[in-house]
């Protein structure tokens, strides 16, 4: 028996070394050339485009110029598509500065953005019921995504009038019950964004008090990519960069293509042309790569940085080890903010303005 | 060679053997957390038991750095306090219903069918409906636990109660005994070890809906801080909460056993000394 | 027994039907305080209907039982007593819970009427009155056991206490030896033997075991179908074939030779 039960043991431990083995060799693991790439996206205004990409064959156009496949693939739930990535299932994923810095780069995961797509111009909002004006927000509870942009958007707006979080209570609420929620009497304010936002404003007596166009530039909607898998594979910065300015093009257009497009855009976010076109009016998209660049190159950008990083730390999403707000290193083309040893999080310009020079 | 279904382990050989996918699980989490590790120290997906102890110290024994309460404690009380109302509810409710339908023809007939009705509802689906009618305060919560898993108390009990003898009742009437001596006297106290039975089968789902309703609106509760540390994958926070939970759903399973032990040894003498 | 006093049980053109499927017919007959009639027949011949009209589980289609000239109450009640094969006894009380039930039950006061329970001295007196009772069946030394603690023998005896202490006008026994060993059986029949005669009980009792029926009783009715439509078995039901009187405390051997003699189908 003892005999047995030794040989069993031996079996096992060999077999769980090969598990072990399994589970760690992730996609992201290999930093080595590759020709195979996976991107995830979520719907959401800015990224609309990333269906379109797949569904038009565009994105399959640049993979082959490059000799390279990408699989484009839609996940029903934000954070996990990014958790996804940062456990190294994806190659590359649509996040927001502040999700960059707090998911993948506060988990080690050096990320590069690689497409610096919109800034949220009135997307993300805090509404009030009744008539009122942000002051009056004191005192309420605000059903919001704890942790999210659109908690960093509340916090910027009570900064803005001189009250801090202390003067409210934030009640951590899914996005996918928001709506519902705030049908409820209970629920007297709310922060979030399109299209949650535009449903919520248009119930009567209702206020929308502040939103992210009185912070222009400081929720960034990005392409995010691994910046060793990048590294590795200039071929996959190239193609998506590639296809998405072709789009870009295409979209900004007052043509029938453009109009083809937005409409294929808004039936696949479940709204129609012209309420898509309504959330694009409350996003500055960069429809070209020019203008990105100039973006990029801003110094508000780093500023903007260490606000969200200041944001992040206060509540703990640096994780508990690290010391201060400059603990993560972010690189942009102005300089690094931080911790210059410890850069996970880069903008990187280069591939943008290969597409702005008509390089690829 | 004997065939395997006569072939016995010995009493060390059974308790090794329960051991074993337990510490199979430990090595294969040991040897992929250090191979992630090594390939990345922030990893947070696989983290190393050190970085367990660090949060179960800094979750449960040292006070918030933002609010100054410690807030595993903070989160187990409210969590336990709207499992327990729920449950609580649940198992009344459930005694009430079940035994009146057992028991009582004409509460039966427009009743059954309408139990057996919500029964088959799945309660994430009228969330929306919940919030409105009960908003999204604590009453929600408890709600949809009672949504959840009282039809279910209902209907076993309901089941257990037609299952008495029909010799017992005819027994009791033969004694003099009214409806409601009866159902006082004869059938509730041979159903309250049932309805701790059917409690304990209930309280995984109860849990599972506690955590739903927590997940989507809410400001402590242990599966709150789950959801909220998922948006920055603290799986050095979400497992020993995980194992957490686990151990407050044994020790609740292990209580009620242990009570209904106490208080009916009548029920576990017949039921073959007490085994489960 | 006096011919001239009024019978207890009077049993007039016994009916049941279900349907069209006739399981008891034109039963006809007076029982007197104090009679112990034994029951037997074949299996499916109608004796646990005739035992469950008794009861007041289930009514006559046609006829009537009058108990004490008045008919029976259409539910069970406290003037009939029952010991059924099992399940007779409530296994979450002890043995002496289980006999005082009877008179917590007895509506005398407002605790009784709303909990079912008696308490102080009504109390003291229902445990008094159960433990002589108790003591009738042998049973004094197990009155704080559950029933599950008790052999099936002690079982019974309890359900017979239990009946006992309502002092019912009539006691209805259904097969209440059938589940126990050979030797317990005999313990049992010394036991209700007793009780019948100390108690001037009025006993009826269902039996699968012939000699059982003869040692016991002071009469046995065998019920039987006399009348058979092979095409069509339910138009009949069975009737009461055989009234025997016995002389009790014997066996009976003589009586059962002659009744196999006239070829009885007894199961």
């Amino acid at each position: 028996m003892m005999h047995s039960i030794r040989s069993i043991m031996r079996t096992l431990t060999l077999t769980v070394s090969m598990i072990a083995l399994l589970i760690t060799t992730s996609p992201a693991a290999f930093a080595a050339e590759k020709t195979d790439f996976k991107l995830a996206w979520t719907i959401y205004v800015g990224w609309m485009p990333w269906d379109y990409a797949a569904a038009s064959g565009i994105v399959d156009k640049w993979a082959d110029k490059y000799g390279i496949n990408i699989d484009i693939v839609q996940v029903n739930d934000y954070v996990e598509s990014i958790n996804q990535y940062t456990a190294g299932q994806f190659d590359a994923t649509v996040m927001t500065n502040m999700d960059a810095l707090t998911i993948p780069a506060a988990s080690g995961v050096d990320s590069t953005a690689l497409i610096v797509g919109d800034f949220s111009n009135g997307n993300d909002g805090v509404v009030l019921k009744g008539d009122k004006t942000l002051k009056d927000i004191a005192g309420q509870q605000v059903n919001l995504v704890e942790l999210s942009v659109s908690h960093y958007l509340l916090a910027r707006g009570l900064e803005s009038v001189g009250m801090s979080e202390k003067d409210v209570k934030v009640v951590n609420t899914s996005d996918a019950d928001l709506v519902a929620a705030f049908s409820s009497d209970t629920v007297t304010a709310v922060t979030t964004w399109n299209p949650l936002l535009s449903e919520i404003t248009a119930q009567p007596n209702t206020s929308e008090v502040f939103d992210s166009s009185m912070i222009p530039g400081e929720i960034i909607d990005l392409l995010v990519v691994n910046t060793e898998t990048l590294e590795a594979n200039p071929k996959l910065g190239k193609a998506l960069t590639g296809a998405w300015y072709e789009i870009m093009a295409t979209m900004s257009g007052t043509d029938a293509a453009a109009t083809e497009a937005k409409t294929f855009m808004a039936e696949a976010s479940g709204t129609d042309l012209a309420g898509y076109d309504a959330q694009l009016a409350s996003t500055k998209m960069f429809y070209t790569a020019a203008e990105a660049v100039a973006f990029t190159h801003s110094a508000d950008l780093m500023a903007t940085m260490q606000k969200v990083s200041e944001f992040s730390f206060d509540h703990g999403l640096l994780g508990e080890g690290a010391p201060d707000a400059t603990f993560i290193g972010i690189e942009t083309p102005s300089g690094v903010y931080g911790n210059t040893s410890n850069v996970k999080l880069r903008f990187n310009p280069a591939y943008m303005e290969m597409a702005a020079e008509g390089a690829l | 060679m004997t065939r395997i279904i006569n072939r016995q382990p010995s009493r060390y050989g059974r308790l090794a053997l329960g051991f074993l996918p337990f510490v199979i699980l430990l090595l294969v989490y040991i040897v992929a957390s250090d191979a992630r590790l090594a390939e990345n120290s922030a990893d947070k997906l696989l983290p190393s038991f050190q970085s367990f102890a660090d949060a179960v110290v800094r979750m449960g024994f040292e006070p918030s750095k933002r609010t100054g309460e410690y807030l595993l404690l903070n989160d187990t009380l409210s969590s336990l306090q709207r499992l327990m109302m729920g449950v609580g509810l649940s198992a009344f409710i459930g005694l009430v219903i079940g035994v009146g339908n057992g028991m009582v023809p004409y509460m039966r007939s427009p009743l059954s069918p309408l139990v057996t009705a919500i029964s088959l509802i799945p309660p994430m689906a009228i969330l929306p409906i919940l919030f409105i009618i009960f908003g999204l305060g604590e009453l929600s919560k408890v709600v949809l636990i009672v949504i959840g898993i009282c039809p279910i108390i209902i209907r076993d009990i309901q089941l257990r109660t037609d299952d008495l003898p029909p010799e017992q009742l005819i027994k009791a009437q033969t004694l003099g005994g009214s409806s409601w001596q009866i159902i006082v006297r004869v059938v509730l106290p041979q159903i309250m070890p049932r309805l701790i039975e059917a409690v304990r089968l209930t309280l995984g789902s109860a849990w599972l809906f506690l955590i739903a309703a927590e997940a989507i609106a809410a400001t402590d509760g242990l599966g709150y801080r789950i959801f909220l540390v998922r948006r920055y994958m603290a799986m050095d926070v979400i497992l020993p909460y995980v194992l957490w939970i686990t151990t407050l759903a044994f020790a609740m399973d292990w209580s009620l056993k242990r009570v209904s032990i106490l208080l009916f040894p009548w029920y576990h003498g017949t039921q073959g000394g007490g085994h489960d | 027994m006096t011919k001239s006093e009024k019978p207890i049980i009077q049993i007039k053109n016994l009916w049941k039907e279900y349907g069209d499927n006739v399981v008891l017919e034109r039963i006809n007959l007076d029982v007197y305080e104090g009679e112990f009639v034994s029951i037997v027949g074949a299996s499916g011949c109608g004796k646990t209907t005739f035992l469950n009209l008794m009861l007041g589980t289930e009514q006559p289609s046609r006829g009537s039982i009058l108990l004490d000239e008045a008919p029976l109450d259409p539910e069970p009640s406290t003037e009939r007593g029952i010991v059924f094969q099992k399940y007779s006894v409530f296994p979450h009380m002890t043995a002496l819970e289980n006999v005082m039930l009877g008179e917590e039950f007895s509506k005398t006061s407002m605790s009784s009427v709303a909990m079912g329970r008696l308490i102080g001295r009504a109390k003291e007196d229902a445990r008094e009155n159960a433990m002589a009772i108790l003591e009738q069946v042998g049973l004094s030394q197990a009155a704080n056991k559950y029933p599950s603690e008790l052999s099936g023998g002690m079982q019974q005896r309890l359900a017979i206490a239990q009946a006992l202490i309502k002092k019912p006008r009539i006691l209805l026994l259904d097969e209440p030896f059938g589940a126990l060993d050979p030797g317990i059986r005999k313990d049992m029949h010394q036991l209700i033997g007793q009780l019948w005669q100390e108690q001037k009980l009025t006993v009826f009792m269902i039996t699968h075991d012939l000699s059982e029926g003869f040692l016991l009783g002071s009469r046995l009715w065998v019920f039987d179908k006399t009348r058979q439509d092979s095409h069509a078995p339910e138009r009949f039901g069975a009737h009461i074939t055989f009234d025997i009187p016995l002389s009790t405390g014997k066996s009976g051997e003589e009586e059962l030779e002659r009744l196999k003699a006239t070829e009885l189908d007894v199961a």
